[in-house]
C-alpha cells in the first residue's frame, strides 16, 4: 500500500510528529557529542581485520596454486576468506565510509571523497543513486529507483505487465550478478530508454563504469589467475565464487531492509511540503530491521538496523545498536509499526512479494498490515482518507521559493 | 574535450555553477534540490564533481558564528569562482572541515533552510 498521508496514516496530531522529530533530534545529538576515539578504534579495527581477510585469502589460494597442497579444502578456505573480505569491505566498511559517517575523523584514507570500494560500480555514482536518490527519495514511487531496481515489480501501485511474470528468474539473475547490475544502476537505463538522459553525462558514467569494471576484472579474473601460474583457473573460479557469494549476500541484506511486509512505499504528494520530523516519520515507516547477533549486524553493514540507518545515515555504524534501543522504545510510546523480525522470514517476506507480483493484482491477496490504531483513539471515526484540495493544503513549498518564505 | 569552466575563463564568461540557477552565487539563486544533492552526494556546489578533503563552507559572519551554512559544501579550489560571482557577499568568510551534518528545517524554524553544520572543523 502506498501512503500519502503519514501523518493521516499513523493518527498522529501535527504537534506529536514534531515531539518525535525533538526526541529523535535529542538522540542524533548524543550520538554527535559522544563520537569519538573509541569509534575510531571500532572503523580502524574493521579494516585491519578485512585486509588480513582478503591477504589470507588471496595467499591461501596462491600457495595451493604453487605448491599443488590443499587440495579443495584449501580452495574452499581461500575462496571463503576472499568472499568474507569483499562482504566486509562493502558492506561495514565501503557503504557506510561513502555516507560520510567517518569524515569527522580527518582521516586521509577513511572518508567519503577518497573512498573507492571492492565492487563494479564507481564510488561517485554510488553516491548519487544511494546516498541522494534513494535515501531523500526513500521507497516514494516513482522517485526511488531502488524500488525493484527497475526490474522487478516490487509494489501493487506499480502498473503490471506481461514481463513481469518472469521476475522470479529475473530476481534470481539479478541476486547473482548483483555487483554488476548495482554498477549499471545510476545510469538509469529507463530515462536513456525514454530518450531523457543527457548523452553528455550517460557517456562521462559509461566510462567511468567501463573503467572501474575493467579494474575489477583484471584484477580477479586476469592478475591473480596469471600469478597463480599453472594452477590459474583454481584460483579464477575462487575468485568468482567469492564475488558471487559477495553478490547473493549483499542482494538479501539489500533487499531485507526495504520489501519485507510492515515496509510502506510513498506517493510524491507525501513530500511535497515534508518538514524534517514527517521526513523521520517516512524514513521508519519505510524500512524494516532484521534480528540477529553482532556478528551478523557487522557482516551486514549494521543494515539489520536499516531504521536506524534511514534516520540517521551519516552517523558511525556501530552505534546504530545502542540507536535501535530508543528509537524502539519511541515507536512502542506512540504505537508506531517498528517492522523486525529474523532474517530469514524479512527475507522470505520479501521473496513472496517478488512472486505474488510477477501475476496482476486481481490474481494475488495484498500482505500490507492493517494501518496502525492507536489505543486512546481506537474508538474515534476514522478520518477520510480522500486526497486533499489545494485550499486544503499548506501552502507548497517549492524547493526554491519556500526558502525566502517564512515559515507555514 | 575542454571542461565547460576552463572554455567560460577563456571567453571571460561566468561558468554556470551547480547548485545555483546560473552563473549567480547570490543564496536567493539557490536550487534546492540541488543543495539536498550537494549534501548527500557530496559533491560540490560550485562543479557538481565529488568533494575532496578538506571541504569548504562559505558564509556570513553570522552562520560562522552559528557554525550552520546555509551555502552548499564546495572545493577549496571552488571557493574563488564562487566569491567571484555575481550576487557573491564580499564579507563572506571561509571555513574548511573534514565533515559536515546536514540539517533539514523543522516546522518550527523561521528558517526553512537546510543548514550545513561542519563537525570537524580545520581552518578559517
Amino acid at each position: 500500500m502506498a501512503i500519502s498521508d503519514v501523518k493521516e496514516y499513523t493518527h498522529l496530531t501535527e504537534e506529536e510528529v514534531e515531539q518525535i522529530g525533538r526526541e529523535l533530534d535529542a538522540i542524533r545529538a548524543e550520538i554527535e557529542d559522544s563520537r569519538g576515539a573509541a569509534d575510531a578504534a571500532y572503523i580502524n579495527r574493521m579494516i585491519k581485520i578485512q585486509r588480513g581477510l582478503a591477504a589470507a585469502g588471496r595467499a591461501t589460494l596462491l600457495a595451493r596454486a604453487h605448491t599443488g597442497r590443499g587440495g579443495k579444502p584449501a580452495w574452499a578456505a581461500g575462496a571463503a576468506l576472499l568472499g568474507l573480505a569483499k562482504i566486509l569491505e562493502n558492506m561495514e566498511i565501503g557503504h557506510n565510509v561513502m555516507h560520510g559517517q567517518w569524515d569527522w575523523m580527518n582521516d586521509p584514507e577513511i572518508h567519503s571523497s577518497n573512498w573507492e570500494w571492492d565492487t563494479a560500480q564507481p564510488a561517485e555514482q554510488w553516491k548519487h543513486s544511494h546516498n541522494y536518490v534513494h535515501h531523500q527519495f526513500t521507497n516514494v514511487l516513482g522517485y526511488d529507483n531502488d524500488i525493484g531496481y527497475g526490474i522487478l515489480r516490487m509494489a501493487r501501485e506499480q502498473k503490471w505487465h506481461p514481463a513481469n511474470i518472469g521476475q522470479p528468474v529475473y530476481n534470481a539473475m539479478l541476486a547473482t550478478l548483483f555487483e554488476w547490475g548495482v554498477a549499471l544502476h545510476d545510469l538509469d537505463i529507463e530515462r536513456i530508454r525514454k530518450g531523457e538522459k543527457d548523452p553528455k553525462e550517460m557517456k562521462r558514467q559509461l566510462r567511468q563504469i567501463v573503467r572501474k569494471g575493467r579494474n575489477q576484472i583484471l584484477k580477479d579474473y586476469v592478475v591473480y589467475p596469471a600469478l597463480s601460474g599453472r594452477n590459474w583457473k583454481s584460483t579464477l573460479t575462487a575468485n568468482l565464487t567469492a564475488n558471487i557469494a559477495r553478490n547473493l549476500w549483499s542482494y538479501v541484506i539489500i533487499f531485507c531492509g526495504h520489501f519485507p511486509d510492515g515496509a510502506m512505499h510513498f506517493t510524491e504528494e507525501e513530500i511535497e511540503d515534508e518538514t524534517r520530523s514527517e521526513w523521520y516519520l517516512r524514513q521508519v515507516l519505510g524500512a524494516a530491521n532484521f534480528e540477529g547477533g553482532p556478528l551478523l549486524h557487522i557482516m551486514s553493514g549494521n543494515l539489520g538496523f536499516q531504521i536506524e540507518h534511514h534516520l540517521f545515515p551519516d552517523l558511525p555504524s556501530n552505534r546504530y545498536a545502542q540507536i535501535s534501543e530508543r528509537v524502539k522504545a519511541l515507536c512502542e510510546k506512540y504505537d508506531l509499526p517498528y517492522t523486525t523480525g529474523p532474517l530469514h522470514r524479512q527475507y522470505g517476506q520479501a521473496l513472496r512479494t517478488i512472486i505474488k507480483l510477477s501475476l496482476p493484482n486481481h490474481m494475488t491477496s495484498s500482505d500490507d498490515p492493517a494501518p496502525p490504531e492507536r489505543a486512546d483513539t481506537a474508538n474515534e471515526p476514522s478520518r477520510a482518507r480522500r486526497r486533499k484540495s489545494d485550499a486544503e493544503r499548506p501552502p507548497r513549498r517549492t524547493e526554491l521559493g519556500g526558502w525566502s518564505r517564512s515559515a507555514s | 574535450m575542454v571542461p565547460e569552466r576552463v572554455v567560460s575563463a577563456v571567453l571571460g564568461r561566468a561558468a554556470d555553477l551547480f547548485a545555483w540557477s546560473g552563473a549567480s552565487g547570490s543564496p536567493d539563486s539557490l536550487i534546492g534540490k540541488r543543495v539536498t544533492q550537494c549534501a548527500l552526494s557530496r559533491i560540490c556546489g560550485a562543479c557538481g564533481r565529488p568533494l575532496g578533503r578538506p571541504v569548504a563552507f562559505v558564509g556570513t559572519s553570522t552562520e560562522v558564528g552559528r557554525n550552520a551554512f546555509h551555502l552548499p559544501p564546495l572545493h577549496t579550489k571552488c571557493v574563488d569562482a564562487l566569491r567571484a560571482s555575481d550576487g557573491a557577499d564580499p564579507s563572506w568568510e571561509i571555513v574548511t572541515t573534514a565533515g559536515f551534518e546536514f540539517v533539514r528545517p523543522g516546522r518550527e524554524d523561521d528558517d526553512r533552510r537546510p543548514t550545513f553544520q561542519p563537525n570537524s572543523l580545520l581552518g578559517r
